[in-house]
């Protein structure tokens, strides 16, 4: 072992200073007990490239937009597009990256903001109803799908994507909020999402009710 | 369809409920019990050794999951793996999202590592664990012992997972003479290490041979070692800084004051001040002053009283309808506040005791929690005391002035640095 003078202590391991004080320790005795007490644990960089990448693209993306529409100044805003644009990803790759551990939540989230995403898009773009009509029954019907195939493909236990199935599955009834307010005019793809939903919903509660009280005990209890 | 095993679930108690909403990169709230043997540590026995000890504490295959208003403990069967030691010290366990278990069992050269999230226990919580474990280990290891049976072997499995908050506090506040306003306590500052890693200086010394010191000033040994910590860290003080006075916090078990073997959580704490009138206050007066708060803290009386004070918050009905987004928010707030009126802390695990059998095979316990400041963790088990000192900072200033404290009273001492 070996001992510093000044601080009056003995060091274990092979170091060469005190940790204490910085200064050199004389050996006591010869070899015995040189061992480390604790491993060398080496630096973890996380780089993130990807990540970084995906920043830098975003930035040149708006700059060269604003410049382009500064130059030639178009009758369509551009750089607003892009902007909406390069947010919308954004989002959409942040909760995805954020509830990644969770593949049901992962997809309900993408669910709420893709379909929210949608009515912005198709507003900012005089309104002509694509959204309502036929994205957001096709990404309804879509997501149930998705979750049950992942769920069992994954192998994912029920009552871990059962409140998540539930809750997709009262989304896909909205749709008919939008006929009974005639707010589309095209009809049949709500109402082949509203009826999938009724039919998943029906499931669910007949089949897997009891694990729902469960859950939702556990999930709420106060 | 297939029959589905029923899932069992546990609300969190009181304590513990603070760690998965303040957890943070800098303080992920891990705290390390290690045992040194005197052989290599062999991985395939110290795996079976765990798949044993784990059966004994089904809430230890638990992993936390969020609900709308708390947080909770959910069974699930994933298996816990020994691993070689390859993350720094009190590395993060939990992390928010991905549901994993919350304590993690590594081996370096001759020592076992128990790391546990501190939702899951406290260290005597997490020490029965460890003890177990080790028994397990050593009897596998070795045919020469058989039936060796830890103290507490007789708990049933439901005592060591009760709620012990719940059973001994009702809650509600009795009127509690307004100590007055809570007082900012000194704060030490220094260059923090990179990636969030922390400084273990860990301190071995004979038990007795500080016991002795500490009997010179009429005192014990967890007074004795607080002095002595409080006046290393006066004597790093700035002039400037003195009006600030410098409190530790220190976890009591509240085991020792109510009835109750839980492996879970359950302590409280106390808040010991010091305030440097000028440089050379004498290291005799600090114990006195230091001795004198201990004797009027650690009462049952007062340990109730706060128990109950936190228990009354818990309960009301407004905080708990709180999501649980907002009361993480809230309870993070609350414990920054907190953290300002304490300077640092020290915890006292205490006295380890294992089976005499394991007499000349075991070497030593340490104790170390994640440090966002320096703080103190002791231990000991038979003549071996071992006090940790760990630290987010590069400087080892107060760490020389505690050893060297002790070095200078004659006590001779080993120092081990994992960095």
């Amino acid at each position: 072992m070996q001992y510093c003078r000044q601080c009056h202590i003995h060091m274990r391991g092979s170091r060469k200073r005190c940790i204490l004080c910085g200064k050199t320790l004389v050996s006591t005795d010869c070899q015995t007990d040189r061992e480390e007490v604790f491993p060398e644990i080496p630096p973890t960089y996380e780089r993130h490239l990807a990540l970084r990448i995906l920043v830098f693209i975003s930035i040149t993306a708006i700059a060269v937009s604003l410049a382009l529409e500064m130059i030639l100044s178009t009758a369509v805003n551009w750089p607003l597009f892009v902007i909406f644009g390069v947010f919308s990803t954004w989002l959409g790759f942040i909760v995805v990256l954020w509830k990644r551990h969770n593949i049901p939540k992962a997809i309900l989230w993408q669910v709420v903001i893709v379909s929210l995403l949608s009515v912005f898009w198709d507003w900012q773009t005089a309104w002509r109803g694509w959204s309502l009509e036929y994205f957001i029954p096709i990404i309804y019907v879509a997501a149930e799908m998705v979750m049950y195939i992942t769920a069992r493909a994954m192998k994912i236990r029920v009552r871990e994507y059962i409140t998540y199935a539930l809750l997709d599955s009262i989304f896909g009834i909205i749709p008919a909020l939008f006929i009974l307010f005639h707010l589309v005019d095209v009809l049949y793809p709500s109402i082949i999402c509203v009826t999938v939903s009724i039919i998943f919903l029906a499931g669910i509660f007949i089949f897997q009710g009891e694990n729902i009280v469960k859950e939702l005990k556990k999930k709420t209890h106060l | 369809m297939k029959q589905q095993k029923e899932i069992e679930w546990t609300s969190l108690e009181i304590a513990s409920k603070l760690y998965p909403a303040t957890w943070s990169l800098k303080d992920p709230k891990v705290f390390r019990i290690s045992c040194e043997l005197d052989q290599i540590v062999s991985m395939a026995h110290l795996q079976q050794a765990l798949d044993l000890t784990i059966d004994d504490f089904p809430l230890y295959r638990c992993v936390l999951k969020r609900g709308l208003f708390w947080y909770y403990l959910e069974e699930s069967n994933i298996q816990p793996k020994v691993s070689p030691e390859a993350k720094a010290v009190c590395a993060p366990i939990y992390m928010g999202k991905k549901s994993d278990l919350l304590f993690r069992v590594s081996f370096y050269r001759k020592r076992i590592n128990l790391e546990v999230f501190h939702a899951l226990a406290d260290g005597t919580g997490a020490l029965l664990f460890l003890q177990t474990l080790i028994c397990h280990y050593l009897t596998i290891k070795s045919d020469d012992f058989t039936g060796i049976v830890l103290a507490n072997e007789h708990s049933s499995l439901s005592s060591v997972r009760e709620n012990s908050f719940d059973k001994y506090f009702i809650g509600g506040m009795r009127k509690i003479k307004k100590p007055g306003k809570p007082k900012k306590a000194y704060q030490i500052r220094g260059t923090r290490l990179s990636e969030n890693r922390m400084q273990l200086i860990e301190g071995v010394m004979s038990t007795h041979s500080v016991l002795r010191e500490a009997h010179k000033y009429q005192t014990t040994l967890t007074v004795f070692l607080a002095s002595l910590f409080i006046y290393a860290i006066g004597s790093e003080m700035k002039a400037k800084k003195r009006i600030h006075p410098v409190v530790l916090a220190i976890p009591v078990n509240l085991r020792q004051y109510f009835q109750s073997v839980t492996a879970r959580n359950f302590f409280s704490y106390i808040n010991i001040g010091y305030r440097f009138e000028k440089h050379t206050d004498p290291l005799s007066q600090v114990i006195r002053d230091t001795e004198k708060l201990f004797k009027e803290q650690l009462t049952a009386e007062n340990l109730n009283d706060v128990s109950n004070k936190y228990l009354a918050i818990e309960q009301n009905m407004l905080s708990r309808i709180i999501l649980l987004p907002i009361k993480d928010l809230i309870l993070r707030l609350a414990s920054r506040l907190a953290k300002r009126q304490s300077t640092s802390s020290l915890s006292n695990l205490g006295i380890i005791t294992m089976p005499p059998e394991f007499d000349g095979i075991i070497h030593s316990f340490s104790f170390c929690t994640n440090a966002n400041r320096p703080q103190m963790n002791v231990c000991s088990y038979k003549d071996v005391l071992t006090v940790s000192i760990s630290s987010p900072f590069r400087e080892t200033d107060i760490q020389k002035n505690f050893f060297r404290l002790l070095s200078q009273a004659g006590i001779s001492i080993e120092i081990a640095a994992n960095l």
